[in-house]
């Protein structure tokens, strides 16, 4: 069972738990917020079902047994056998949570479960099963493993493997009780319902000893067959003590939709049929039942089951359907190749870049505005930005993706430090290019752990603060001019800065007599070397800060800053690019040349002034910067675009920051302004260039550098470093 | 490319260029257009042929001037110049050349070593040379023209 189509199912499997485990994980949340339906407790357990209908296909037992459990106790809640209190909710979200790990161990990521907490989680919820109902007849604790590896319905892969020896050996104990005769004749509604009459003859088998016959007579030739209809119906001779009732109760569900008789049956023997009947007509019965369209029941009694579910796009969705059956329509999908996309969006920016240049001509030509290609113009003008949108959206993804994560995330900090912790998230749908979901994840976690960690005060203290006792973390996402913004905010004690400031010149960060606003001491957070937490804490303080936060921010073309209310609480806000394709920048000159600086690292500009500029050793400039000497870059010097130096006064000095945090000027002849522009590759046909971080192609369908501001700043350091280094030209 | 040609038939289309007075040819298929000169932005620290990048298109095409990598002499490109832009590898390149005079059908027996009489330099460009029409003709091997990383940072 482990050839290689098998693993391509397998990897299909694994993405279809991903979305299951979301629908579980939102559904106990739902639960737990007290606004469940019977439809969201139904949702949760078909979720568990299906992870373990599918793990049992593949043979996946750890994981089979642990869903196995968890799925019992779930289906006494959705009978109503068990009330959901809030502490059973609480013990769900764990064992959602151990289910994930399993499922992370069975796919071959991360560590294997720990044992000893998947049997403790498996002790409590086999508890809360029986605590209060006690184990009925037909509801075993801990079945035969066999007897659940074939319960693979309701998910997409339905293996053809009926175990006979289920009917043959009964889980339950004979006995000398009566025996009853059930007819059974499904309607097709039942199976439309996701209900499965192997199901309920194993339910039957397990009551005591059947003996089952089918009755195929009413099945039409294949050409007249309906494939949605249902056709079979059998007679079923049970011998139990458990008494009319608990055969009944087999057929609870479903009653409304077969014809069922239960009745005393007279004699022994009755219609017990051959064994391999039993089979055909529960092969039959399945291929019925699954196949979307008519299909030769032969088919599927001679091939594994691999072909129903070869192609992964199309079972896919048909899977996760049946999965969530949410009551809105499921939307629908295509799964696409994202090379294909990426080609696509290139196209596309080639596309705008052309009408704009079009666009150029014609106003170079002097035809009037309201002539008929100027008007024509506009409308494609239009037109291409309206496809540019639509092209960049199919790359963009909803950050829910990184959002669903961090409850579990918030409840392990929250039970490692103490704390009582409610996490609020909003935004959920807001979306972002595809990479930059990507690599949110990270941060927000960070920043997440930092919030409850440092930023939350214990319940005593917030009591006596006159606050909640439980702390409430927001996670908020929306989108704010052209970019997305992500908001963690906490409503704990906000940030000393007596503290923080004191720590900073303990490390000397800042000078003992430096002025400071509330608000640059609170950014001295994000400086390097600077953690606040006394102790290393193993939540936050992992000998990485917020500087680490700050730097993968801003690799993603982002910025991040803190607003903090001492007693009220901090908000961090992260603004970042909607896609990674396209970069705010600042289009300057320098030596002739048009060049491109990236807008999230540039602190702001100024002119120089004559008494500013300073020479420290004849070549290497400095420039002062609010009481701050920070060294003047002639970047027409240093990309070798010119070999006499720059004068500083007729230029423009563009102050900027490195990621490492350190200051520069960069010396440029003007400034053209600020634009958005489209990010190239000069890899592709060339290779990479010092300094250079990519091209971009401009209005006027020139070609311009965007400059690599770290590397600029590093060659002009080893410059000085060695002052007889000639540049080759 | 070269496995390309002897896996074909004897014969095959090269297109012929100009670069001075000397006539060069590559072969036909590796062209993929041919357009006038558009000033190009020039990269920093790049070599001496390494003329910049224009945009073709939406895409960042370097620019090679030929001469200048043959070592033949290096002038001011101007508008009657050509961009000939080349397949080489997964790249795509433009080179420079003054002009692209006709394309020429050839079977590979009328092409002859090339003499020993030129550089080494232009040996290492140079697959071949063969008259046609009265004119001498030197078949290029584009695969060389673009320098590997390590050789140009030297």
């Amino acid at each position: 069972m482990s050839d290689d189509p098998f693993e391509a199912i397998k990897v299909t499997f694994f993405q279809e738990c991903d979305e299951l485990l979301a629908d579980l994980e939102a559904g106990l949340l739902a639960i737990e917020a007290g606004d469940a339906d019977d439809e969201t407790v139904n949702a949760v357990f078909r979720a568990v079902h299906s992870v373990k209908g599918g793990a049992g296909a593949f043979g996946l037992d750890d994981l089979v047994r642990f869903a196995h459990v968890f799925e019992t106790l779930l289906d006494e809640i959705r009978s109503g056998r068990k009330p959901c209190d809030d502490p059973t909710v609480k013990t769900l979200l764990r064992a959602a949570d151990l289910l994930a790990d399993h499922i992370a161990a069975a796919r071959g990521q991360g560590a294997p479960v720990d044992e000893a907490r998947s049997a403790g989680l498996v002790i409590e919820l086999e508890m809360l099963t029986h605590g209060e109902t006690g184990a009925g007849p037909a509801q075993p604790a801990d079945p035969d493993p066999e007897v659940v590896l074939p319960e693979a319905d309701e998910f997409d892969f339905r293996p053809v493997v009926f175990d006979l020896s289920t009917f043959e050996a009964p889980a339950a104990p004979a006995s000398a009780g009566a025996r009853w005769r059930v007819t059974f004749r499904p309607h097709a509604r039942m199976y439309a319902n996701a209900n499965e009459t192997g199901l309920l003859l194993r339910e039957l088998a397990r009551l005591g000893p059947v003996a089952v016959s089918l009755d195929s007579s009413a099945l039409p030739d294949l050409a007249d067959l309906a494939p949605e209809e249902s056709y079979l119906s059998w007679t079923v001779d049970v011998d139990t003590a458990a008494g009319e009732a608990a055969v009944r109760e087999v057929f609870d569900f479903v009653e409304t939709d077969c014809d069922l008789t239960i009745a005393p049956a007279s004699g022994a023997g009755g219609a017990v049929a051959s064994a391999d009947d039993l089979d055909i007509a529960a092969l039959l019965a399945r291929a019925k039942a699954d196949a979307p369209a008519p299909e030769p029941a032969p088919v599927a009694l001679t091939v594994a089951p691999t072909p129903v579910v070869a192609a992964p796009p199309v079972s896919a969705p048909t899977a996760s359907a049946v999965a969530s059956a949410a009551p809105a329509a499921a939307a629908v999908t295509i799964r696409v190749d994202l090379d294909r996309v990426d080609r696509l969006i290139n196209v596309v920016g080639e596309l705008v870049i052309q009408q704009a240049m079009l666009a150029q001509r014609v106003v170079e030509s002097g035809l009037a505005r309201s002539s008929g290609i100027s008007v024509g113009l506009e409308d494609l003008e239009l037109l291409t930005r309206e496809i540019q949108d639509s092209v960049m959206a199919i790359r963009a993804q909803p950050v829910k993706s990184v959002f669903q994560r961090m409850p579990r995330l918030v409840r392990e900090v929250a039970e490692m430090t103490g704390k009582r912790v409610r996490l609020v998230s909003e935004g959920e749908a807001t979306e972002v290019d595809k990479t930059v979901v990507e690599r949110l994840a990270e941060p927000i976690t960070h920043m997440l752990r930092n919030a409850i960690d440092h930023g939350l005060e214990g319940a005593e203290d917030r009591l006596a603060a006159g606050k909640p006792a439980e702390g409430t973390v927001r996670l908020v996402a929306l989108h704010r001019s052209g970019r997305i913004v992500i908001e963690i905010s906490d409503d704990g004690r906000g940030i000393n800065r007596e503290r923080v400031r004191g720590i900073a010149v303990s490390r000397g960060l800042i000078a003992e007599d430096a002025v400071l606003t509330d608000d640059e001491v609170d950014n001295l957070i994000f400086l390097p070397g600077f953690s606040t937490a006394d102790t290393v804490s193993d939540i936050s303080g992992r000998g990485v800060g917020m500087d680490v936060v700050r730097r993968s921010i801003q690799a993603l073309g982002g910025r991040i800053s803190i607003a903090s209310t001492p007693g009220k609480g901090s908000t961090f806000t992260l603004s970042l690019p909607l896609t990674l394709a396209v970069l705010d920048g600042m289009v300057v000159t320098a030596a002739d040349q048009t060049l491109v600086a990236p807008l999230t690292a540039i602190v702001e500009s100024l002119t120089p002034r004559a008494e500013d500029v300073h020479y420290v050793g004849g070549h290497d400039a400095v420039i002062r910067f609010r009481d701050q000497f920070v060294p003047l870059i002639d970047v027409g010097l240093v990309m070798g675009f010119r070999s006499a130096p720059a004068v500083p006064v007729s230029g423009v000095a563009v102050v900027i920051e490195t990621e490492a945090g350190n200051r520069s000027a960069l010396l440029v002849d003007a400034i053209q302004g600020q634009r958005q522009v489209v990010i190239k590759s000069l890899e592709t046909n060339y290779q990479q260039v010092e300094g250079v971080a990519a091209a971009t192609i401009l209005g006027d369908g020139r070609v311009a550098l965007i400059l690599d501001v770290d590397a600029i700043v590093a060659n002009a350091r080893r410059r000085s470093a060695r002052p007889d280094l000639k540049l080759a030209s | 490319m070269s496995e390309a040609f002897s896996a074909a038939t004897t014969s095959r289309e090269l297109i012929a260029f100009r670069i001075g007075e000397q006539e060069f040819c590559v072969d036909i298929m590796s062209v993929r257009e041919i357009r006038g000169w558009t000033p190009a932005t020039p990269l920093p620290r790049a070599p001496g042929f390494m003329k910049g990048v224009i945009n073709l298109r939406g895409a960042v095409l370097p620019i090679i001037d030929l001469g200048a990598r043959f070592g033949l002499r290096t002038s001011e490109p101007t508008a009657r110049h050509v961009i000939m832009v080349a397949r080489i590898g997964s790249r795509t390149i433009g080179l420079l050349v003054d002009a692209v005079s006709d394309i020429i059908q050839l079977t590979d027996e009328q092409v002859q070593p090339t003499p020993d009489v030129a550089s080494d330099h232009v040996k290492t460009f140079v697959k071949g040379i063969f008259a046609i029409d009265g004119r001498m003709i030197s078949l290029i091997e584009l695969d060389r023209i673009v320098p590997e990383s390590e050789a140009e940072a030297a």
